[in-house]
């Protein structure tokens, strides 16, 4: 007995050379991202935070309803609560980013 | 919203079933409800749904099905009995109308799943920020 068979060494899979290109994935579209890059953060968050106002004001109006009981539809209150939750998140969520990277440029000061 | 848009399709679709379930519990309750014969019978009350263009679903309004002869019943103590003793009763099949209740039910369900899972995928999204 010769013991554990060796196992057959590792062999490289070719590495194809040219990766082909997906169809219909397309280039991506710079020219938005540089306009966007040109408005700023700050407006791009200014946005952000009034589409953020709008979707709290919609989501109040119903929970008046609801204590009110003008309120028609139970669901329509919960999604309007759910979509203001979810975009207070987001905001939050992108100016705490934004935030980490400025404090990270301030420590190359360092 | 567009970033949150699957929310408000599933919230359509949810405010479609309701008005549905509206329109079966309307027929439940006026399963009983009797007319004299000189009038008509209560009739089945239907919802239309219709997409919306900017993708979603609505209540395009509400039609009636059945006769409204309904069904004529021969009861000559019912104070509403005309001379030959006959009075009107909606022709609205109950097991028919359980049938659709459930769908309706069903239907308001999955639309409730929809935003519940499309609130988890967002969230799941947002913490990929978080780390």
């Amino acid at each position: 007995m010769s013991g554990i068979s060796p196992v057959g060494g590792f062999v490289p899979f070719s590495i194809p050379t040219t990766v082909s290109p997906v169809v219909g994935a397309g280039a991506p579209d710079v020219t938005g991202v540089e306009q966007a890059a040109g408005g700023g953060f700050a407006t791009a968050l200014g946005q952000g935070l009034q589409s953020l106002q709008q979707t709290q004001t919609h989501a109040d109006e119903l929970a008046v309803q609801a204590a009110t009981g003008d309120l028609t539809d139970v669901h329509d209150f919960m999604i309007a609560s759910t979509q203001a939750q979810l975009a207070t998140e987001l905001t939050v969520t992108l100016r705490n980013k934004a935030l980490d990277a400025f404090n990270e440029i301030m420590r190359m000061q360092g | 919203m567009s970033v949150f848009s699957v929310i408000g399709i599933a919230g359509s679709g949810a405010t479609v079933y309701r008005k549905w379930l509206d329109a079966v519990s309307d027929n439940i309750a006026n399963l009983n409800t009797v007319r004299p014969t000189s009038e008509a019978a209560y009739q089945e009350q239907r919802v239309i749904a219709e997409p919306m263009p900017g993708g979603g679903v609505q209540v395009a309004g509400t039609t009636v099905s059945g006769s409204p002869e309904g069904k004529l019943v021969y009861e000559p103590n019912h104070p509403l009995a005309d001379a030959q003793g006959y009075v009107r009763y909606p022709d609205i099949d109950l097991s028919s109308e359980m049938t659709q209740l459930i769908m309706a039910q069903r239907g308001y369900q999955a639309n409730l799943s929809s935003v519940d899972r499309a609130r988890e995928a967002y969230q799941a999204a947002l913490q990929l920020g978080r780390g």
